[in-house]
């Protein structure tokens, strides 16, 4: 009976990370590497920067008001640490084209280089749940930040993680 | 052999399935949920369009459905982002996706009022049923703790699970394409 009741306990706690399917990655777990293409299909390996230095990824979309509201506050960290700080904008393609994401970039002007996830190579690998999600990766190549929303002060998490 | 022994045999036999495919019966141990080539639970739940919302008596019923390939998307909440990135896809390829002759539901823990906003809002071509209670979502293996998890199913014309994806990626255009090519299939 109580080998019956530790293999139901083992098994629930393997089973637990797939009932949190919208979580994204954890924290401190190193970031993925791969490869994404630009807007013009060619292949912009993330690997190549993280790792060496912080890395900032943003899931978003032409249709994710949330996004829209919260460029202000990507525009405000990039002025702060574009410099320091590799700021990368990855559409995901679902419901997009890139006409559409180009008009876009058009009129808005994120601060970041746009990737076109059209075969989910990333939203499969960082666990992207919902656009809005922005993860920064330290320069050891960890997960330091993630999260989602509106109000996220992307410039305080990059003084707490690159430093002032 | 000890109990430690089995504990770690127990996770190892159970990881793969949990990280890989989504259907085959190891799965089935951790998900529940009909497999495909089981009879799809009948259930029936008060609805609502982008234009109006079904009265009390007169439910969604699934196996009224029996004839027509049936689309079930459960997902977390109306409004939310993944959700609408899912429904609005849904209702913007609806052509390419379905097709004029499969039915699609939208299930998840919102009021049919909510439900009547929403898919206004989206301009949906499909039904959005209210499960408050996940009494469905849990016959399917896709009930939640707060909400429901992001969980499709694709109901054959004889009324078998013809295709599940018990995790759906809303934002993954290659569930789509498999979602596509599972209805194209279940509907010849």
């Amino acid at each position: 009976m109580k080998l019956a009741a530790c293999l139901t306990l083992a098994l629930a706690a393997v089973a637990a990370p797939l009932a949190a399917q919208d979580e994204g990655l954890a924290l401190g777990s190193a970031a993925p590497r791969v490869a994404v293409p630009d807007l013009d299909g060619k292949p912009v390996d993330l690997g190549q920067l993280i790792g060496k230095q912080p890395v900032v990824l943003e899931f978003w979309a032409t249709w994710c008001s949330v996004c829209e509201e919260l460029l202000p506050r990507v525009k405000a960290a990039h002025a702060a640490y574009g410099d320091r700080v590799a700021f990368f904008g990855i559409n995901v393609t679902v419901n997009q084209t890139r006409e559409r994401v180009r008009r876009y970039l058009a009129q808005h002007a994120p601060p970041f280089r746009t990737l076109y996830d059209e075969q989910g190579a990333a939203v499969r690998a960082y666990q992207a749940p919902i656009t809005s999600y922005i993860l920064i990766i330290d320069r050891q190549g960890k997960v330091a930040y993630a999260a989602t929303g509106a109000d996220q002060d992307l410039t305080a998490a990059l003084r707490r993680i690159v430093g002032s | 052999m000890t109990v430690r022994q089995l504990l770690v045999l127990a996770a190892l036999a159970a990881a793969p399935a949990a990280l890989a495919a989504q259907q085959g019966p190891p799965t089935a141990l951790l998900m529940r949920g009909p497999e495909v080539g089981r009879r799809a639970p009948d259930f029936a739940l008060p609805w609502a369009t982008k234009d109006t919302v079904g009265t009390a008596g007169a439910p969604f019923q699934l196996w009224k459905n029996l004839g027509r390939v049936t689309v079930l998307a459960f997902y977390p909440r109306d409004f939310s982002s993944g959700c609408t990135a899912e429904l609005r896809t849904f209702t913007e390829q609806f052509e390419s996706l379905f097709g004029p002759d499969v039915t699609v539901v939208g299930i998840s823990t919102d009021s049919v009022e909510t439900h009547q906003r929403f898919a206004a809002s989206l301009g949906a071509p499909f039904m959005l049923l209210s499960d408050p209670s996940q009494a469905v979502a849990r016959k399917y293996g896709a009930n939640g703790d707060a909400a429901m998890r992001r969980v499709v199913y694709v109901i054959g014309k004889d009324g078998k699970v013809a295709y599940r994806d018990l995790r759906f990626g809303a934002l993954d255009p290659k569930a789509y394409e498999a979602l596509r090519a599972a209805v194209r299939e279940a509907r010849r």
